[in-house]
């Protein structure tokens, strides 16, 4: 479904990513694993449209999507939730989440009739769906950390993407909140047939739900292959893992 | 006429050195602090109300004429000072919209201030025998005063590189610019570099209204003109960037004699026109902004 | 979750604003009702402002450019040509519009502070232009004694046709404000780059804003002529646009309404106060550093947050733990 060949992208000199491969099959959960400034979260930028790759190519579903600004991107089927939480802070939750069903239904120009006849059972849904119903008339600046990273994915999910691709979507959340997200991206992906990209560094929650887990670290891609393979691979766990 | 043209565009220089110095000023605080002060206009012109007081208390003579010069643009740092430590300091935690609007009211609070003091009379200060008159060159007479302007403009142009670039506190202000957090990272009090460069752009203002008392009636309304100017050259220059204001003045004074030439009825619009072209061309500015 | 735009809770401050200024005239002198309509002439151009600015997030910084040519179209019609001046009425507001989509063209492939100083440079052009094109504009004089239609010329009579057309672009602008092209002008203000993000051509959509809130000031410049029977240069000029941004600040940008209360403010303040001092700008000056001080959510912010108590109205925590304002 998505295929990254080939990708570099230096910033003045500094090559942040250098031949990096990925592939993520449909109905996937891939993880992509790295230390830190291997080139991650560039990567995913690449892919959705807020970078520019340098050289190779992003093909997705069948269509090379290299170098579209990222409203064509998202409009072809990805969405992306950012690391750091990137929300509407003034707007409420349910009309963050709304923005993002109205844009994705083609609505964002309607002039003459009132938002609240458009897009309220959809959002409705994706709020019910991610815990956030009780709190949908809350200003989205109020809430805490843990409960804003789920709203960054609610306001994903509002485009009906095809492909999910999540930075980081544990960071600074506590234990229930980690294993409460963990359970909410495998639902994602069985109930609602998400293809799921996420990059994480709690290596726990990478090992128990993804298909298949691609290594970075320098902006080169070490490899792509199921868990085990990755876990017993020697180059993995000399750059990253730690040996043995 | 190719005699005509040259004086004039002379002229056009030397009024362009003015626009230097004022937007010079203007820029650097643009730089450092990242908001454009609204109120450098006002400082300007109180430069200049400041000039024909002190010529008037030194007694108007030729030393009184210098003395004025050399102390205005003290006077207006120290009501810029004033100004950043009792009330604009204050603000720097808050979002830039705020120090723009911050730098508005006290435009209008000095315009009406330089009201209450001056009164809304005309004011003129004669330069001294040294600079009055004027020398022919090129079968035209061009005024000294226009020369000497000319002659001051690339020594302040010099003096601030050199300042800027060699001093300590020079280059602090310059790295504040582009990173302050770094700078507040290795110790230094960001705050008081802030006050810095603002008093500095400030006092540059102030140099420039001195500088021009002489060549225009001094009046209220003085800084509603040049502060359209100034804006005008920084962003043409370069957000920041010292060289892309005199670029942006040399421009703007060059323009503007082109048009009193070809088309007098319509001369303040040949600069205007000129921002708009090089803004479409070029919309962040010919040089590169500091940030 | 309320369906339609319209719920009486929330609407009937205005319907209650509205009829007393419809019985104002029986109960004012003149001077007063005069003010009045100088008053809404200048909330329309606030609001119209507030658009783009407190709607929009964008750094509209000469807004009295497209006002101005709203006022100097609908004068020159009345005065160079032998249309009807009905003609006036319409082509208006279009060129202010045109304007804007040609001015704001040009600012929108731009960010921020860049975005507002380009568009003082492009708006002071066209000051530049009006202030000496005398033949067509009358110069630094401008152009007075403009012939208004008999049905509106007298006070009374424009002060209603000003408060009806005021009253419909009002609505008009709420509809706008409550629909999704308004929600998701605010998402833009917000966060432009999760917009992006969410699929949103952000240039494309803060363009199409510019061209309506723009076609409002060049309504508003058209009752600007019908209650002053001229034009000047000083319509156009930054000042204007600048005092029309603290009008914005005093209501409240992030309100609805705010900045009718601030246009009301500050045009009374400046006529009442202008009767014991002709230091006014001063006293701008100051209320407006205790604005920025003490009350950057204008006025009307205030009283909102006080009278709903809205969650998190203290200050808006980021993940970071920085408070935003």
């Amino acid at each position: 479904m998505l295929r990254a060949e080939s990708i570099n992208k230096s910033f003045d000199g500094f090559l942040a990513v250098n031949e990096a491969n990925l592939t993520v099959e449909r109905g996937e959960i891939v993880a992509v694993i790295g230390p830190n400034g291997a080139g991650k979260t560039t990567l995913f930028k690449l892919i959705t449209g807020h970078l520019r790759p340098d050289d190779g190519r992003i093909i997705f579903k069948d269509e090379d999507i290299s170098g579209l600004p990222p409203y064509e991107v998202c409009k072809k089927g990805i969405s992306l939730s950012f690391q750091v939480v990137n929300v509407f802070s003034r707007m409420t939750v349910f009309d963050n989440v709304q923005v993002a069903v109205l844009s994705h239904q083609n609505k964002t120009r309607k002039l003459f009739s009132s938002a609240g006849k458009h897009g309220i059972e959809e959002t409705e849904e994706i709020l019910g769906n991610l815990g956030l119903a009780d709190k949908a008339g809350r200003v989205s600046g109020s809430l805490s950390h843990g409960d804003q990273k789920v709203l960054e994915m609610a306001v994903a999910l509002g485009n009906r993407p095809e492909l999910l691709i999540l930075d980081e979507p544990t960071a600074g959340m506590s234990p229930e909140e980690t294993s409460e997200t963990i359970d909410l991206i495998r639902r994602l992906n069985s109930d609602l047939g998400l293809t799921i990209l996420f990059c994480e560094h709690d290596m726990e929650l990478v090992f128990s739900i993804a298909h298949r887990i691609m290594v970075m670290a320098h902006g080169r891609s070490i490899i792509q292959a199921a868990p085990a393979e990755v876990r017993d691979n020697e180059e993995v766990q000399s750059a990253y893992l730690g040996g043995t | 006429m190719l005699s005509s043209l040259g004086v004039h565009l002379l002229v056009g220089l030397s009024r362009a050195m003015i626009l230097f110095i004022v937007s010079s000023g203007l820029s650097f605080v643009l730089g450092v602090l990242r908001v454009p002060n609204v109120a450098h206009g006002s400082l300007y012109m109180i430069g200049a109300f400041s000039a024909f007081t002190l010529n008037q208390v030194f007694g108007g003579g030729a030393a009184a004429f210098w003395l004025a010069l050399l102390l205005s643009p003290f006077v207006v740092a120290g009501v810029a000072l004033v100004a950043e430590r009792g009330l604009f300091c204050h603000l720097y935690q808050r979002e830039h919209l705020m120090l723009l609007l911050f730098t508005f009211a006290l435009m209008l609070i000095l315009g009406d201030l330089v009201k209450i003091i001056w009164g809304s009379d005309y004011r003129s200060i004669t330069s001294p025998e040294l600079l009055a008159g004027s020398l022919p060159i090129l079968g035209s007479s061009f005024p000294k005063y226009n020369l000497f302007l000319l002659i001051v403009g690339p020594v302040v142009a010099v003096a601030l590189w050199l300042f800027t670039n060699k001093t300590k506190i020079g280059k602090v202000a310059r790295a504040a610019a582009v990173d302050r957090e770094m700078v507040d990272a290795i110790g230094i009090n960001v705050s008081w570099v802030f006050a810095f460069a603002f008093t500095l752009g400030c006092f540059l203002g102030g140099l420039g209204g001195a500088l021009v008392a002489p060549t225009i009636s001094v009046s209220l309304g003085m800084d509603h003109d040049i502060i359209i100017e100034a804006f005008l050259i920084v962003t043409i220059g370069g957000l920041g960037n010292m060289w892309g204001a005199l670029i942006g003045s040399l421009i703007f004074g060059v323009t503007h004699s082109i048009g009193v030439l070809l088309w007098p009825q319509f001369a303040i619009v040949f600069p205007y026109l000129a921002v708009v072209i090089v803004l479409v061309w070029r919309p962040t500015g010919m040089l590169k902004s500091v940030w | 979750m309320q369906r339609g735009p319209f719920n009486w809770k929330t609407v009937w401050p205005y319907v209650a604003v509205f009829a007393a200024l419809l019985f104002m005239p029986l109960a004012l002198s003149r001077f007063y009702v005069y003010i009045t309509a100088v008053i809404m002439v200048t909330a329309l151009l606030a609001m119209s402002l507030n658009m783009v600015v407190g709607h929009g997030g964008m750094y509209q910084f000469h807004h009295a450019a497209f006002y101005g040519v709203g006022a100097y179209t609908f004068a020159l019609v009345l005065t160079r040509t032998q249309l009807p001046a009905w003609v006036g009425f319409v082509l208006a507001p279009f060129a202010a519009a045109f304007t804007g989509l040609i001015i704001g063209w040009f600012c929108v492939r731009l960010n921020k502070l860049y975005f507002g100083m380009l568009q003082i440079s492009l708006g002071s052009l066209i000051w530049a232009i009006a202030f000496r094109w005398y033949s067509l504009t009358g110069g630094d004089d401008g152009i007075h004694g403009i012939p208004i239609p008999d049905a509106i010329s007298t006070i009374s009579s424009s002060y209603y046709f000003i408060l009806f057309v005021l009253g419909a672009c009002i609505i008009v602008m709420y509809m706008i404000y409550r629909s999704p092209f308004g929600k998701t002008l605010q998402a833009i203000r917000d966060n432009p780059e999760r917009c992006e993000t969410v699929g949103i051509h952000v240039r494309g959509h803060q363009l199409f804003g510019i061209v309506i809130a723009t076609f409002f000031a060049g309504i508003a410049g058209v009752l600007f002529v019908v209650v002053e029977g001229s034009v000047f240069p000083d319509l156009l000029f930054w000042v204007l646009s600048l005092e029309v941004f603290i009008m914005c600040l005093l209501g409240g940008w992030f309100t609805f309404a705010g900045p009718v209360l601030g246009a009301a403010i500050t045009v009374g303040l400046r006529t009442f106060v202008g009767t014991y001092t002709e230091y006014w700008t001063l006293i701008l000056g100051v209320i407006l550093i205790l604005l920025i001080f003490f009350l950057p959510e204008g006025v009307m912010g205030f009283i909102i947050d006080k009278t709903r108590g809205r969650e998190g109205a203290g200050g808006l925590t980021d993940a970071k733990g920085r408070i935003h304002q």
